[in-house]
């Protein structure tokens, strides 16, 4: 949306779709990551930086928390079980690995407060940072509770891509500059490539012609993105044999043993990606 | 035989990479430096072909080389460069997925600190010369003129396969018995040895889609494997509903060990005293039939009740009870074996073992079955050993080799310190590397012959294994050459055979040209029934040729073998245990920026080294997470900063692998340390492979060095109670998700 | 043929201009000429840009007003990609290996083609990194989707932005391509409003 229109309608971003907020969407990208699959191995964060530009900060910033992965994989040593008996010596059950790329909130906490609207939503339901526009003063960073925006503390040009790295970055989107706030997109650039083939061949958008960097190389398939609008998209059928739906803060399922979940919905955030639970043999 | 001319591609025919602020035809470099007119410059094609449109990608299929696993990739290729490596969706190796390696390729392709110029020594350092004085440099030693004798000339490589196998074979043979040593860290050798001898095949292929349980001696399916990608696909089906259980027994946690259902640390060097415990109980409580097995063997098991298992292993006799029934209940099931079982003091009889548990629990033909063999043996991988290097070591310190050829390995770093290859490689006259980075090897050569990147060149690669489907995969070059005076690894082997004067060589004006002869020359039942050029083309469409398997039967013995258990010492109390991962590899990656900042799976630390420590062992040396440690062998010593975590077995100490290159460009060089240098000198008794999990170590605690201190990613390392990742058992979601 | 024809893969889609050109080739044929490109208000904005030496002195009246050449004949790839790309040289020598070689700028040219070279031009029109804008989309609006438009008149739609080439040498820049320049045009003929429709 333009900035006039966002500052018209801007009590609307706010709420979620019960509430009578912004609906005018024509796309709903979302995803969801099934953690029974993900075995945490990385490569869907190092295929976000080949794609998308990301900068390597080294070692000193990274200490400071300043690594840019728009795409990260936690890893969680869960606390043992002492009911169930579980030891308290070894992690028996390995880790919980847990892929966190933007979650594309439908009232995301971020945009409302940057001061310029150079965060705004989509009408393709993206949560999207316009990087010429940013002053960065980060208040969206300090309001996102999964702690998915990244900052550029530097100018990494020289830095992170000495010749000929640079040879290797992808046009299709910018390199961000020093002072500029930056986030997961769903790889934007390759959605538009979608669109503009589609519209090149008079075609309409299919469900599978855009794949993110991330859900491509997931050796695992954990990975699925899609269509939340499209009911016919292989996500919006995950979502719903889930009994996972958008607008709320908390999912009141027929099935309560459905795996799906949405990180922190109780924010009322409304996020677009869905975990589906890891499981363990007990 | 089709010439080539230099502008082979004259597609690519871009000008102007590599100048400050040009900006290729039609593309938005970044960083414009400026909007004014007239400033920059921008340089059309000179005569591109139809399908270029400047500003869109084209797909070129190719194969990745940053591990022998041969997985297919599509490279997108914008205005000459290529941009992004993804999986080849066809191919039956990787199935379109791709891990953080191969995703890394690029940054191999493009990085700084590449080779540029071959370089010669003289006078004592090593300085540019042209491809001219380098071949001349090298008819001197090993032309068909100079009085080169053949079996003092060694080549050492990493894996190496297809129609660049069949160039050096050639090499090889025209100098008269030349040694091949064949030397990868990460190898499977001991397992290929004990499968010889069990199915009389030394890659079965395994079937993780149809095991209901599988249980892992320290086999790094997801992580280092043979096949990263293509396990962790099937690893994915296998945790379908009904799923699979997995459990992974290991001294210390590997990325499957990350995943497992069933994490079990074993004492370091009993994981084969604990196969037999297991054996035992299947036996005995189970009713599993013993008479598949040797009846000696039979004997054997009879000794590892559980009380003197869970004595020996460390492992509670509850644990391999549950293990046991497990195994019993979920038929098939899959036992595989991994470094930790394999590369120890006894790593044969503990795989053997463990191997014999697949015949007991009647798995062999089931999920492990005949791989069918290969039709193209001068073709199929010769994969590294452990033992090859001892061999060269040896040959080399003795003096019996004259002129050396390194590709694909950098021993100097890889090799155990106690070898001290640097002054076995002093007593060589004449050492050539090949290689893209001025590695540690690199550095000790005579003559350096700079390669082309993996991105830039032609090639075909067997995977030493194939799934279901076997392939020969296919490498072509997806842009120009960054540096003119590189070259192909098959050019170079070609020039060597040109020198070498070798009859059916000579008349090929390059590389490329011996591969479409070579492909011409393929039976026509692999050419789907269309014509040279056709077939050609389709191959470099797909990525590779596919080879069907033969059906062959499977039988298996078990073998009759006593395992034996490592020593104690008193003055040394640790195991040392390396800490090899996807990413780092066997160092060989330590050069790529994204692989360094990108976290390790299981401790999340970056560009650094690090040691892991049980929290008991920890509190008993007064040690927490930071905190500076000396890990010490009889072999040497290094400082690494400690990670407290419950995911290795106590008294021993897990140092990461990779790091520590006094050389190999600015990403790698002077940054944490190599472990291999305290290796000590135990080896595998039957196969003569160097014993990785076989060294003690003692450790104390040191001053933080500021330099060195470990870095990790994120916060907190529980979840605190949040719902991030959550978790559900295995029974609901068999209900929920079964079919 | 090209001994290291590669093969095209290009992911989902393969690429087919062949509509494009029919259209092309149905539009050259049909209409007569108009006052103004119809369904369009041209934007509004002027710059007075300098004067940009190139290594060959181009005249484009000649080509286009002259010898009334197609735009679209030479910037080929404006209506199938973002960019619409300078003329590969080959384009160049496919006329002027006959015509005209005698001049003393077409021996320039024959001498950058015969060191398998592509002459050194400078960029006149840009826009910044962190812009996405694509031709294709501008071409398919004004031109190939605008009902009562002729494809013949296809250098009237390029002067909206490029302004009155055809009656340049050297090409200028007189357009101020700015995002007010982008965002009045927009708003007068229905584009897209949306950020992330420029910017990127």
């Amino acid at each position: 949306m333009s900035l006039q229109n966002v500052l018209t309608n801007w009590s609307q971003y706010r709420k979620t779709h019960e509430d009578g907020g912004f609906y005018d969407y024509e796309h709903m990208w979302g995803m969801s990551v099934d953690l029974n699959k993900c075995t945490g191995c990385n490569a869907c964060s190092v295929a976000c930086y080949a794609e998308n530009n990301l900068a390597v900060v080294g070692k000193e910033k990274f200490d400071k928390g300043q690594g840019m992965h728009w795409m990260r994989v936690e890893r969680y040593w869960d606390e043992p079980d002492l009911a169930a008996g579980e030891s308290t010596e070894f992690s028996e059950h390995g880790g919980s690995f847990l892929p966190m790329m933007c979650q594309q909130c439908n009232a995301a906490t971020c945009e409302p407060v940057c001061p310029v609207a150079a965060t705004y939503h989509t009408p393709d339901g993206l949560n999207a940072q316009v990087y010429n526009r940013c002053i960065g003063s980060r208040y969206c960073s300090n309001n996102c509770p999964y702690r998915l925006r990244y900052f550029n503390f530097y100018s990494y040009y020289e830095s992170s891509w000495p010749e000929p790295l640079n040879m290797q970055l992808n046009p299709d989107l910018s390199v961000r500059d020093k002072g500029v706030m930056e986030k997961c997109t769903f790889c934007v650039q390759r959605i538009r490539v979608a669109k503009d083939t589609a519209s090149r061949e008079n075609q309409a958008l299919v469900d599978g012609d855009i794949t993110p960097a991330c859900v491509q190389t997931c050796p695992t398939k954990a990975l699925v993105f899609g269509d939340l609008i499209n009911t016919e998209s292989k996500l919006s059928k995950l979502w719903a044999s889930h009994e996972v739906e958008l607008g709320k803060t908390e999912q009141h399922k027929k099935n309560k043993e459905k795996r799906g979940y949405r990180v922190f919905e109780e924010l009322n955030t409304d996020p677009c990606v869905m975990y589906l639970e890891r499981v363990k043999e007990v | 035989m089709s010439g080539n001319d230099i502008n082979r591609r004259k597609f690519l025919k871009v000008m102007g990479w590599g100048g400050a602020g040009a900006a290729l035809a039609g593309c938005d470099m970044p960083t414009t430096v400026t909007l004014e007119e007239g400033k920059e410059t921008v340089v059309s094609y000179l005569m591109p072909e139809e399908y270029v449109i400047p500003g869109q990608g084209v797909y070129f299929a190719s194969t990745c080389q940053q591990c022998p696993a041969g997985c297919g990739v599509h490279g997108r290729v914008r205005e000459g460069r290529v941009l992004k490596l993804e999986g080849n969706a066809v191919s039956p190796i990787n199935e379109g997925g791709l891990c953080q390696m191969g995703q890394a390729g690029v940054q191999t392709h493009y990085n700084p600190d590449r080779l540029t110029k071959p370089l010669l020594r003289k006078g004592g350092s090593l300085s540019e010369v042209t491809w001219e004085e380098a071949l001349a440099a090298l008819d001197e030693k090993i032309g068909a003129n100079s009085s080169v004798e053949g079996g003092k000339v060694a080549w050492m490589t990493g894996t190496v396969s297809g129609h660049q196998s069949v160039l050096l074979e050639g090499l090889l043979e025209s100098l008269g018995g030349a040694k091949h040593y064949v030397y990868d860290l990460i190898n499977n050798h001991v397992a290929a040895q004990v499968n010889e001898a069990m199915y009389g095949t030394t890659r079965p292929t395994y079937h993780l889609t149809k095991a209901k349980a599988v249980l892992s001696f320290g086999a790094d399916l997801v992580g280092v494997s043979q096949s990263p990608v293509h396990f962790a696909a099937e690893y994915a089906k296998f945790r379908e509903a009904p799923r699979g259980v997995l459990i992974q027994v290991e001294p210390n946690m590997s990325l499957t060990g990350g995943n497992a259902d069933l994490w079990v640390p074993a004492k370091p060097g009993t994981e084969g005293a604990l196969a037999m415990g297991i054996a035992h109980e299947l036996i005995n409580n189970h009713g599993k039939d013993a008479s598949a097995l040797p009846s000696g063997l039979n004997g054997k098991i009879k000794a590892y009740d559980l009380a003197k298992v869970e004595t020996l292993t460390g492992v509670p006799t509850d644990k391999v009870k549950s293990i046991a029934k497990i195994l019993a209940e979920k038929a098939p099931s899959l036992i595989l074996t991994g470094a930790s079982i394999e590369s120890s003091e006894n790593g044969y009889a503990a795989t053997a073992a463990a191997a014999m548990l697949n015949v007991l629990l009647g798995n062999v033909g089931e999920t492990i079955t005949s791989s069918g063999g290969f039709p193209f043996p001068q073709l199929d991988a010769k994969t590294g050993s452990g033992a090859d290097l001892l061999q060269f070591a040896d040959a080399a310190g003795k003096g019996a080799i004259d002129v050396v050829f390194f590709h694909g390995v950098n021993p100097v770093f890889t090799a155990p310190g106690y070898l001290d290859l640097e002054a076995g490689l002093g007593k060589i006259p004449f050492k050539v590397s090949l290689s893209l980075f001025a590695d540690e090897t690199t550095n000790q050569a005579d003559l350096v012959l700079p390669l082309a990147s993996a991105l830039e060149d032609w090639g075909t690669h067997v995977p030493a294994y194939q799934p279901e489907q076997s392939v020969i995969a296919m490498q072509q070059p997806l842009m120009e050459k960054l540096y003119p005076a590189t070259k192909g690894f098959g050019d170079i082997l070609l020039d060597m055979l040109k020198l070498r004067k070798v009859e059916g060589y000579t008349d090929f004006s390059d590389y490329y040209a011996f591969l479409q002869d070579a492909f011409a020359a393929l039976p026509a039942e692999f050419k789907n029934g269309v014509d040279n050029a056709s077939f050609w083309n389709q191959t470099l469409a797909s990525g590779f040729i596919s080879i069907p398997k033969q059906n062959a039967s499977i039988t298996a013995n078990a073998l009759d073998i006593a395992v034996t258990l490592p020593g104690e010492n008193i003055n040394y109390g640790l195991s040392l245990l390396p800490a090899i991962r996807l990413g780092m590899w066997d160092g060989r990656h330590a050069n790529i920026p994204w692989l360094q900042e990108a976290p390790d799976q299981i401790t999340k630390a970056v560009w650094g080294s690090w040691a892991e420590i049980h929290p008991k062992t920890a509190s008993r040396l007064g040690l927490a997470t930071g905190d500076f440690i000396k890990v010490e062998s009889v072999k040497g010593d290094v400082e690494v900063p400690v990670y407290v975590y419950r995911g290795v077995f106590p008294d021993s100490v897990a140092v990461s692998v990779g790091q520590g290159h006094q050389a190999y460009g600015r990403y790698a060089e002077g940054r944490g340390v190599n472990p291999l240098t305290i290796l000590d000198s135990a080896t595998d008794g039957k196969t003569g492979e160097p014993a990785l999990y076989g060294t003690r170590v003692k450790v104390s605690k040191v001053a933080v060095n500021k330099d060195e201190i470990l870095v990790q990613f994120g916060g907190s390392e529980s979840q605190v109670g949040r719902k991030l990742a959550a978790t559900i058992t295995a029974e609901v979601f068999n209900r929920t998700e079964g079919a | 043929m090209n001994k290291y024809t590669y093969c095209l893969y290009n992911g989902k889609r393969p690429v087919s201009w062949v509509s494009a050109i029919l259209l092309v080739l149905a539009l050259v044929f049909s209409g007569a000429g108009l006052a103004e490109v119809p369904n369009a208000v041209p934007p509004e904005g002027e710059h007075k840009g300098d004067d940009v030496p190139q290594p060959i002195h181009f005249p484009h009246d000649t080509h286009a007003k002259i010898n009334e050449i197609n735009c679209m004949y030479c910037h080929t790839y404006a209506r199938r990609s973002k960019v619409a790309g300078i003329p590969p040289t080959s384009k160049c020598m496919g006329c002027h290996s006959v015509i005209a070689t005698d001049s003393d700028r077409i021996k320039k040219l024959t001498e950058y083609w015969e060191k398998n070279e592509s002459p050194p031009w400078k960029k006149v029109h840009d826009v910044p990194d962190y812009v996405h804008f694509t031709h294709e989309k501008h071409m398919k609006r004004f031109l190939f989707d605008n009902e009562d438009m002729e494809v013949e008149r296809v250098s009237e739609v390029c002067a909206f932005c490029h302004g009155e080439v055809k009656d340049m040498e050297v090409a200028n820049k007189v357009k101020p391509l700015n995002m007010g320049f982008c965002q009045r045009c927009h708003e007068a003929n229905g584009g897209p409003s949306d950020c992330w429709a420029c910017h990127k």
